[in-house]
């Protein structure tokens, strides 16, 4: 037996940057503008064998992954995450590998329906 | 003095000169009135008791657990060890917790200096003479007597004899190929004998010499030979008798422990299973008061190596030769896929006994979907009358835990001793403390209590119910009769002639009884897998199988025992066999499908009170094996008919769509129509044959090696060469 | 950039009217020396706070008050760290440990647990221990109520379900004297 009914209750919590939904959109907006402006600078710095409009692809990607989250605390999280992470591309504290793993070339898809899985045994 | 009436004597039963059972006498009809209760303080916490409780079972009621080696709360009181002595206020001497009945006002103190010192004593006493074997017992991490002396002995030894006598040394016993013996480290608590002789019924462990000289065993050279020998492994408090099968393996603290059920027999122990890198090392009972209490069968217990001989690791497929040649998923799931398909609705399927919901589910909504009902279980079962679609009379209604208060157990057919050994010790309990009087109609089997024997004639039911017999009125006047029918009883031809009589009868005498809740007709079945695959719609038995001459394709989930032999099949039958140990199955198979056992899989099965309880995953299954459930779901897939569910939880929605008890773990419904399902069956007609009732399990020699994992276990090999050793021995 | 840290002036006027510090500066007698032995430490003033305007103050104070409303469930799963497979696969079981039977100590029983389904573990062929592809087979978990495991396992993302723990039946006095009774069965053989 999986989960029952989760608990709905309303809770008070205590804000991390954010006190609304706007203030966390006005946030996450500014961070992507953010990396869209330093994308050129990254391919060129750090001599990437992708183009710029590839690289734009995957950061749209990685935004819109999390586009339907409504807890203000995770958007919050989420955005720190993402602003030490173009702190680290800008300051280069991390090098070429690191900027290429965005891209997950390396990474083999995971079996998504039954028959693949079981072949595989995997769960 | 002890008598034994002549009526006794004359009828002939398994007498014991000890035991005074009164034959043919009133139920005592003892009306329960609430005592009053007494107010006791421990460690200044009062508490409220009735009279009669001890210091022990009071201070447990707080919160206090008093040490002792001795006490157990299953086993009659010894008081012999001295560990639990507990000051008692103005009282000159401190007081056996476990043996002293509290009287009012009583205050005790178990924290006090003449408790502690008591104890710092006790523990000293018994580490004079116990070897310094910390390092080789397999009892070290798990060891009453470490953790005791850790946090209540004293510090430091005043040994000083070691350097003159030194300490006593005893020889070791030799009891049996499960349990292995070493005598020197033995406290002398007696538990193992308290066991011995109130649980299992085998008078056989005592003591011998007294002090220092005092030996416990079996004085003569003698297997201990019981169904639930391996359970004074658990009881030993020291390592003086640990498990054969277990020594030197591991360490408790390295060890996974993984809640699970057992499944070679209907009773659905619980069990933990104890594992380390990926192999099961030992199998040791979870307390449930409902079902096994703290016992487990031996079977249950030491079969466990039995899961690592004969197992099928990859799928096979039969070449042109005949051999089963590995190949693999893919290839066997299309080649099985590519039959069912020509096949068309030509398709059966047997399942075994060992078969989990989850892959009896599957199974059926493949093969329903194919167009066939052809879907069954090798273990028969009358299917005449209401058959098994009212579960009441195919479950054990009255529960378990409710047959050690009945005061009257009329067994028919059935051994419960070997076919469900906890269930008999439910009724020993019954036998000891109730009262109980049993009565068999079946063959004279060794149930290690004292019964009355009606005959093996199957018409004495008949008798009984039509009020010809003498035992008619003893059956009435019984405050809690209780009626227990044996499987083998019912998988005669004539089981449905059986079974209607004992339904009218159980009606009479139902009828009879006023305690509310009470049922008193109870079916015992032999495996794990039956009870579940009636509930969810299997016909049991495989004559609807064998009869048809146009199968083409026979699945067989797990089932080795009655399966119909390859002559009896149409010549071009395609046989695919899944399941987890090669047997006779897999012999006779031309696709093999290798699935999971029960400890290496999340399943659930119902024990035969109607109780749906789950296994856990404590291994991952080897080699190429897969869930049983996802084999099936797979091979839907291929061939076009894919089944509505995906994981565990999906389909555990589809179990609790047929019926909801599947998903209620821990919980037994109770049956009801029994006089519905009565009235059906008396429209048919159907009548008992002459042959003597029998069983197919008689004496221990046949209780090792009743299913595959038991047949491939070394262990219980070797338990069946030590039960006939022990026949050849003069004691 | 996004930047957290606002640039301010510094104004020593603005500080020392922040201050709130109680400063004696004569000690002329004996009464006033308990009375400056009594006085407390000045309140530390954190540099942040020092630098900071005084409308970013009142706003940071404000934001420290206050809180927002949650009301669906919990997402934190994403920000865990732990990878989504581990998420959505792995199922949770919430029971409370049962008696070891080897022994007849019950001071570790008296908890709630909760503990992953085992994946595959296999002996290591260097040494003889324990390998496991799996991170989490050794994450277990202890709470002293079912329901802060529920809570947990919720806020976690993982689906659980619970072992209820056995239902203890009524104790029953337990007497010596049955072990010596005349008729009944109870007569030990044994003592």
């Amino acid at each position: 037996m999986a989960s029952r009914a989760m608990n709905l209750a309303q809770r008070q919590v205590k804000p991390i940057l954010s006190l609304d939904q706007d203030e966390a959109r006005k946030r996450a907006i500014n961070l992507y503008r953010a990396w869209n402006k330093q994308l050129p600078f990254i391919v060129r710095h750090f001599d990437i064998p992708k183009s710029v409009e590839q690289c734009r692809q995957i950061l749209r990607e990685e935004f819109t992954k999390h586009e339907n989250l409504t807890d203000v605390r995770v958007i919050d999280m989420l955005i720190i995450k993402g602003q030490m992470e173009l702190q680290e591309s800008v300051n280069n504290w991390k090098q070429k590998g690191h900027i290429m793993s965005y891209f997950k070339e390396t990474i083999e898809p995971k079996p998504k329906d039954f028959l693949s899985k079981f072949l595989q045994g995997v769960d | 003095m002890l008598r034994i009436t002549v009526q006794k004597a004359l009828k002939g039963g398994f007498l014991s000169p000890k035991h005074v059972s009164p034959m043919l006498s009133k139920g005592t009809g003892d009306v329960q009135k609430k005592p009053q209760q007494i107010e006791v303080f421990v460690d200044d916490k009062p508490v409220m008791v009735d009279p009669g409780t001890t210091v022990l079972q009071a201070a447990a009621m707080v919160g206090v657990e008093i040490p002792r080696f001795c006490y157990h709360e299953r086993l009659a009181v010894a008081g012999n060890c001295r560990m639990c002595l507990v000051e008692v206020e103005r009282s000159p001497k401190p007081v056996a917790a476990c043996a002293m009945p509290v009287m009012k006002g009583w205050r005790i103190k178990t924290n006090s200096e003449m408790t502690k010192k008591a104890r710092e004593g006790v523990m000293e006493f018994l580490l004079v003479n116990h070897p310094l074997d910390c390092p080789i017992c397999d009892q070290g991490g798990e060891c009453d007597l470490q953790d005791q002396s850790m946090a209540f002995g004293s510090d430091r030894s005043r040994f000083t004899d070691i350097e003159y006598s030194g300490k006593r040394a005893v020889e070791d016993k030799d009891i049996g190929p499960l349990i292995k013996t070493i005598m020197t480290r033995c406290i002398h608590c007696t538990r193992c004998i308290r066991f011995a002789s109130e649980v299992a019924g085998i008078d056989d462990l005592g003591t011998t010499g007294r002090g220092s000289d005092m030996q416990v065993g079996t004085y003569v050279e003698k297997f201990f030979l019981s169904e639930l020998s391996g359970n004074v492994i658990d009881l030993c408090p020291v390592g003086a008798l640990t498990s054969k099968p277990y020594s030197f393996a591991a360490r408790p603290w390295e060890i996974r422990r993984t809640d699970s059920i057992d499944v070679l027999d209907a009773i659905g122990s619980n069990i933990v299973v104890c594992t380390r890198t990926g192999e099961v090392l030992r199998i040791l009972p979870r307390v449930n008061e409902l079902v096994n209490e703290e016992w487990l069968s031996d079977k249950a217990r030491f079969a466990y190596d039995g899961l690592k001989r004969q197992r099928l690791i990859t799928p096979m497929l039969r070449n042109g030769f005949g051999e089963l040649e590995p190949v693999d998923w893919e290839c066997a799931l299309v080649s099985v896929g590519k039959k069912i398909l020509k096949a068309g609705k030509n398709v059966g399927a047997i399942a075994g006994g060992m078969a989990e919901a989850e892959a009896l589910v599957a199974l059926k909504d493949l093969i329903n979907k194919i167009g066939s009902e052809k879907v069954c279980t090798e273990h028969a079962y009358p299917t005449t009358g209401s058959g098994t679609d009212i579960r009441s009379s195919y479950l054990l209604n009255n529960k378990i835990a409710r047959i050690e208060e009945a005061d009257l157990v009329l067994l028919i057919g059935t051994n419960t001793r070997l076919e469900a050994p906890l269930l008999n010790s439910r009724i020993r309990k019954g036998y000891v403390h109730n009262e109980t009087q049993i009565f068999v109609i079946g063959p004279k089997v060794d149930l290690r209590y004292d019964y009355t024997h009606l005959g093996t004639d199957p018409g004495v039911i008949k008798d009984i119910e039509y009020g010809k017999h003498q035992f008619t009125t003893v059956l009435k006047r019984a405050k809690k009769p209780v009626i227990i029918v044996g499987p083998d009883a019912l998988s005669r031809p004539d089981g449905a002639g059986i079974l209607l009589h004992i339904q009218s009868l159980a009606k009479i005498i139902q009828a009879c009884v006023t305690e509310p809740d009470w049922w008193v007709l109870n079916i015992l079945h032999k495996v794990a897998g039956q009870v579940a695959a009636l509930d969810i719609g299997y016909t049991p038995g495989t004559k609807s199988i064998v009869q048809d001459d146009s199968l083409k394709v026979l699945y067989l989930l797990g089932a080795d025992e009655n399966i119909p032999c390859r002559k009896d099949l149409p010549k071009d039958c395609f046989v695919i066999y899944q399941g987890h140990h090669g047997d006779k199955g897999a012999c006779m198979a031309d696709a093999v499908l290798p699935g999971a056992a029960y400890t290496e899989k999340q399943a659930t099965y119902v024990n035969t009170e109607g109780r749906a309880q789950q296994t856990t995953v404590a291994v991952t299954p080897p080699g190429f094996c897969r869930e049983d459930w996802k084999i099936i779901r797979a091979l839907s897939d291929i061939i076009g008919k894919t089944l509505p569910y995906d994981n565990l939880d999906q389909i555990r929605c589809r179990l609790e769509e047929i019926a909801p008890h599947l998903t209620r773990y821990g919980d037994a419904e109770n049956g009801n129509f029994y006089d519905v399902s009565l009235d059906i069956g008396k429209q048919s007609n159907v009548e008992i044959e002459t042959d003597p009732l029998c069983v197919t399990q008689n004496c221990l020699e046949d209780f090792y090696m009743t299913d595959v994992i038991s047949r491939a276990s070394s262990t219980m090999a070797k338990c069946v060469s030590a039960v006939r050793q022990q026949k050849s021995s003069q004691y | 950039m996004a930047s957290l840290i606002l640039r301010s002036r510094i104004s020593t006027s603005r500080i020392l009217k922040t201050c709130s510090a109680n400063i004696s500066t004569t000690l002329s007698n004996f009464a006033d020396i308990n009375k400056a032995a009594c006085l407390k430490d000045a309140k530390q003033i954190r540099k942040e706070v020092a630098l900071m305007k005084r409308e970013d103050i009142i706003q940071k104070q404000e934001h420290d008050n206050a809180t927002i409303t949650i009301e669906k469930p919990s997402e934190i799963s994403t920000v865990s760290g732990i990878p989504e497979e581990h998420i959505k696969t792995r199922r949770v079981k919430i029971y409370m440990p049962t008696k070891n039977a080897m022994q007849s100590g019950t001071d570790n029983t008296h908890h709630w647990e909760m503990e992953f389904e085992t994946r595959e573990r296999w002996e290591n062929p260097l040494m003889g221990w324990t390998s496991s592809g799996d991170p989490l087979s050794n994450m277990n978990v202890q709470f002293t109520s079912k329901d802060d495991a529920i809570a947990f396992c919720e806020k976690n993302g993982w689906p659980w379900f619970v072992q209820e723990p056995y239902k203890c039946k009524p104790m029953k006095p337990k007497s010596y004297a049955d072990n010596f009774s005349w008729s009944k069965r109870t007569r030990v053989s044994t003592k």
